[in-house]
């Protein structure tokens, strides 16, 4: 399977402070990867680094083959890495339906028509209410997202992601936050994504990491503690005692 | 009760009535301006050439909403861009063309051209150094058009402006009916054109960058490349607005690109209410209907009726007149929305 | 030789005042957060109340002073509480600037009004008239007087700043107004007090300054442009950067008008640009005080 997204030796120093030092992993294609590690792990600042949102001191990172690590945070999503915001990050005063437009005009690139009509664009309508329908926010495409509730929100910024058309997906704890009655539908759309892309998730629910992720990531101190399959990594002690051992004491 | 209107952002508040099911009416603005605008034409036959300059002023303080009311971009330089537009037309009359349709476009390519090399070089800034960039590229373009008295007419003014029939049929008369009526078409034209474009996908996305530019970036978008894009095209209505002052008067002064013309333009939008289009007009023409009566007495007491007006406003009706007149009508019509007094939390 | 010396001593003295009322203003946006378009209006009422005192109640040029400055700070402090308040911090830019180019009008007005469109002075004591001496040059008393006003209150600021109570507190909620409010520090009061010294300031200035940018009801509007421009420059917040930017605008400006009269506008806006293109947030920005 081809590598989809490598990073290689990243670090990241704040003054004099390391929150990541040296982390090397890859997704293939068709991965389904879970990143954890306890609180202060530094899990949100690799996912900045990756994502462009924070520039690294040193290291490199490759999308799709070619070297990202110099392009801005919206050269490397025209280029298929998508992420969600862990809390959700949208336009308050616009509506749901006005998201869903946004992003897939966005990704066609048709945002510079000045004289065309939103409404009238091709194959747009039909395109949200599918995106709609797959999160179950059909009922509300008319309401502003300021007045939407919080679940809402975050199933709204799932839809916006997938129908990016992600190569490597980061989804930022897609479940929290949500009532548990809907988290079941964000792992069925996660479930039924296209085979060939990767998908990192950041999830503290144990639950969800094992019914989710084949192989798992766990990072600590900002430096990668280890990865492998699912089961392997579950079952090493060094993980019990940082990771689980942590949380337990922290709950 | 006001210090609920003052924390509300009037932004929220006007895309949530946009955004509400109730019936879009948003395409009457434009053709019942014509229709007022028409009818202004027979009952105030004396007052064409204040009328004439409120229809050029409102398609300039158009302008400055599609920047602020739908970009966010706080500017003090509009007048830039109206003025070089005036300048533009005014110099092209006088030695080259006098068909006034094209010395209009001369107007717009001319505000155009300047707003997207300015903009271009200062959208990266904000608050306080944006406001002050946009404040030095208009004191620029007025130096420069005081200093080149030969082209401009310095402070004396640039005039001699004598365009050609419209369409080469109707004269531009001593009494001023062609030229009202043709600065009418010209706005309703604008607004016309202006609503395609807020409406258009460039519109959603200038929208988005106002909330939000960091999350524009995340969808894959460059913020940078819309705000520049629409400060081009806002410069362009601005330059066809300066052209038709210029057409219209027939004289283009220094004024025309003053800092006091911009802040006009930021006091007449916010008067009538941003990011509505119409709220440009309402506000252009009460803000100079009122100029017109107040300043013959005398101008300061015009000054201290608009500045405490202005102050009220900010306090008490931020989203300007128009807003004021919807929550008007949502009372009559008994239309329940988030924006109701004390509808808030 | 001669014009060099002219200059050097106009641009200063010219720089000071500058200094003197955009620093009021650098210290309430640093603070507060708020662009405040009426800055120059205070200025010009405490100008004003200095040239009634002293041509009607004939006041001494220190009696007149002081009590301009008094009464300007006394009129102004309602209008924290009353209109600024509602208008602080960073989201707020655009009522900002409408709130105070409402108020500036008003004052406008109410100065017209009150006393009438012609120019107004304050007349010098015989002490600041005439020359000094500084070796071989004389310079005018006046601008001698003024640039060491300007220098006493660049020092006064700067004690004030780093070695009160009330300086570290400024300096505390500048930096950090959440980690400020955390520690107690009452923002509400502490925001008053700097109100305070920031119209005090401009009143201040607008005395001492009356020479140089004269006393009209355009005043408010004529020159607030220049203030926001020191501001800008100097960098918000920053005592010695709007110390460094007055001063450096000063004499450009005095430069410009003496060596290329037709084209000093242009030049000081074209500085301007380039200044606030390369350095966004201030060519001063750097050290808070």
């Amino acid at each position: 399977m081809t590598i989809l997204l490598e990073v290689q030796g990243l670090s990241k120093n704040f003054g004099g402070l390391q929150v990541s030092s040296d982390i090397t992993m890859s997704l293939k294609a068709g991965d389904r990867c879970a990143l954890i590690g306890p609180n202060g792990a530094g899990k949100t600042t690799f996912v900045n680094l990756v994502t462009g949102a924070l520039a690294p001191t040193a290291g490199v990172i490759r999308l799709d083959g070619r070297d990202v690590t110099r392009l801005s945070a919206a050269d490397r999503v025209r280029r298929g890495l998508i992420r969600s915001f862990q809390v959700a990050r949208l336009f308050a005063s616009m509506t749901v339906r006005e998201h869903m437009e946004l992003a897939i005009l966005q990704r066609d690139r048709r945002t510079f028509r000045l004289f065309a009509s939103v409404g009238r664009t091709r194959g747009l309508a039909a395109e949200v209410a599918e995106g709609l329908s797959l999160m179950g926010l059909e009922a509300v495409a008319e309401t502003t997202v300021g007045s939407l509730a919080y679940g809402q929100q975050r199933l709204l910024e799932i839809a916006l992601a997938l129908v990016m058309r992600p190569k490597v997906l980061i989804l930022d704890e897609p479940a929290a936050g949500v009532p548990h009655s809907e988290s079941q539908r964000i792992l069925d759309a996660i479930d039924r994504l296209p085979k060939d892309l990767a998908v990192l998730m950041i999830e503290h629910d144990m639950d969800l990491v094992a019914r989710f992720a084949s192989t798992i990531v766990v990072l600590a101190q900002g430096k990668l503690l280890c990865s492998g399959t699912t089961r392997e990594v579950l079952a090493d002690p060094r993980v019990r005692e940082v990771y689980l051992g942590s949380r337990a004491h922290a709950h | 009760m006001s210090a609920t209107m003052t924390d509300a952002a009037p932004t929220n508040h006007s895309a949530a009535r946009l955004a509400s099911p109730r019936r879009d009416l948003s395409w009457t603005a434009a053709p019942l301006v014509g229709l007022l605008g028409l009818a202004a034409f027979w009952v105030f036959p004396e007052d064409l050439g204040l009328m004439t300059r409120i229809a050029a002023a409102a398609l300039y303080v158009l302008s400055l909403d599609l920047v602020l009311g739908y970009c966010g971009i706080a500017t003090l330089g509009q007048a830039a861009m109206f003025g070089t537009g005036a300048y533009a037309a005014g110099i092209a009359a006088v030695h080259l063309v006098n068909d006034p349709l094209i010395l209009l476009v001369i107007g717009g390519v001319a505000g155009g051209a300047i707003a997207l090399a300015t903009g271009a070089l200062i959208l990266h800034a904000r608050g306080l150094t944006l406001l002050m960039l946009t404040i030095a590229v208009t004191q620029i373009v007025q130096e420069v058009a005081n200093k080149a008295r030969d082209w401009t007419g310095g402070s004396d003014g640039l005039s001699g402006v004598d365009p050609a029939p419209v369409f080469g049929l109707f004269r531009f008369d001593m009494v001023g009916r062609t030229s009202y009526l043709f600065a009418l078409a010209v706005l309703v034209v604008g607004m016309l054109v202006a609503r395609r474009i807020v409406r258009s996908p460039f519109g959603l996305a200038c929208r988005g960058v106002k909330e939000d530019p960091v999350r524009v970036a995340a969808l894959g978008g460059s913020p940078r490349a819309y705000l520049v894009t629409m400060y081009a095209v806002a410069g362009m209505f601005a330059g066809v607005a300066g052209a038709l002052t210029a057409v219209s008067s027939g004289i283009v002064g220094l004024d025309s690109v003053s800092f006091s013309w911009s802040a006009e333009a930021l006091v007449m939008l916010v008067l009538g209410g941003t990011g509505r289009l119409y709220g440009a007009v309402i506000g252009t023409v009460a803000f100079m209907a009122a100029h017109h009566i107040l300043a013959a007495t005398d101008p300061f007491h015009w000054m201290a009726f608009i500045g405490l007006f202005l102050m009220g406003v900010v306090l008490f009706l931020p989203g300007g007149i128009a807003a004021g007149l919807e929550r008007l009508r949502d009372r009559l019509t008994g239309t329940k929305s988030g924006s109701a007094p004390g509808g808030r939390a | 030789m001669e014009t060099l010396f002219g200059i050097a001593v106009d641009g200063v003295a010219y720089g000071m005042i500058l200094f003197i009322i955009s620093v009021g203003l650098s210290v309430t946006l640093g603070l507060m957060r708020v662009v405040n378009l009426a800055h120059g209006a205070f200025a010009m009422v405490g100008g004003y109340v200095a040239s009634y005192a002293a041509q009607t109640f004939g006041l001494p040029y220190a009696g007149a002073l002081v009590v301009a400055v008094l009464l300007t700070v006394l009129a102004t402090l309602p209008l924290e509480t009353l209109l600024y308040r509602r208008i602080y911090g960073h989201a707020n830019e655009l009522s900002q600037v409408l709130l105070t180019i409402g108020l500036t009008f008003v004052i406008v007005a109410s100065v017209n009004y009150l006393f009438g469109p012609s120019l107004k002075r304050i007349p010098l004591p015989e002490l600041l008239q005439g020359t000094v001496a500084l070796g071989p040059k004389s310079i005018p008393t006046h601008r001698a007087f003024v640039i060491v006003a300007g220098a006493v209150t660049l020092l006064g600021l700067w004690w004030l700043l780093e070695r009160t109570d009330f300086g570290i507190r400024l300096r505390a909620a500048v930096d950090d107004p959440a980690m400020a409010a955390a520690l107690g520090i009452r923002t509400e009061r502490l925001y008053m007090a700097t109100f305070a010294l920031g119209t005090g300031l401009a009143a201040l200035g607008g005395v001492l300054g009356a020479e140089l940018l004269p006393l009209e009801p355009y005043y408010a509007i004529r020159y607030i442009v220049l203030f926001l421009a020191v501001v800008a420059v100097g960098g918000a917040g920053s005592v010695f950067g709007s110390a460094a930017a007055a001063l450096a605008l000063g004499v450009t400006d005095t430069a410009g008008k003496y060596l290329i009269p037709n084209f000093g506008e242009f030049f000081f806006y074209a500085a301007l640009i380039l200044i606030l293109f390369r350095w966004p947030q201030g060519f001063f920005k750097g050290k808070t005080a």
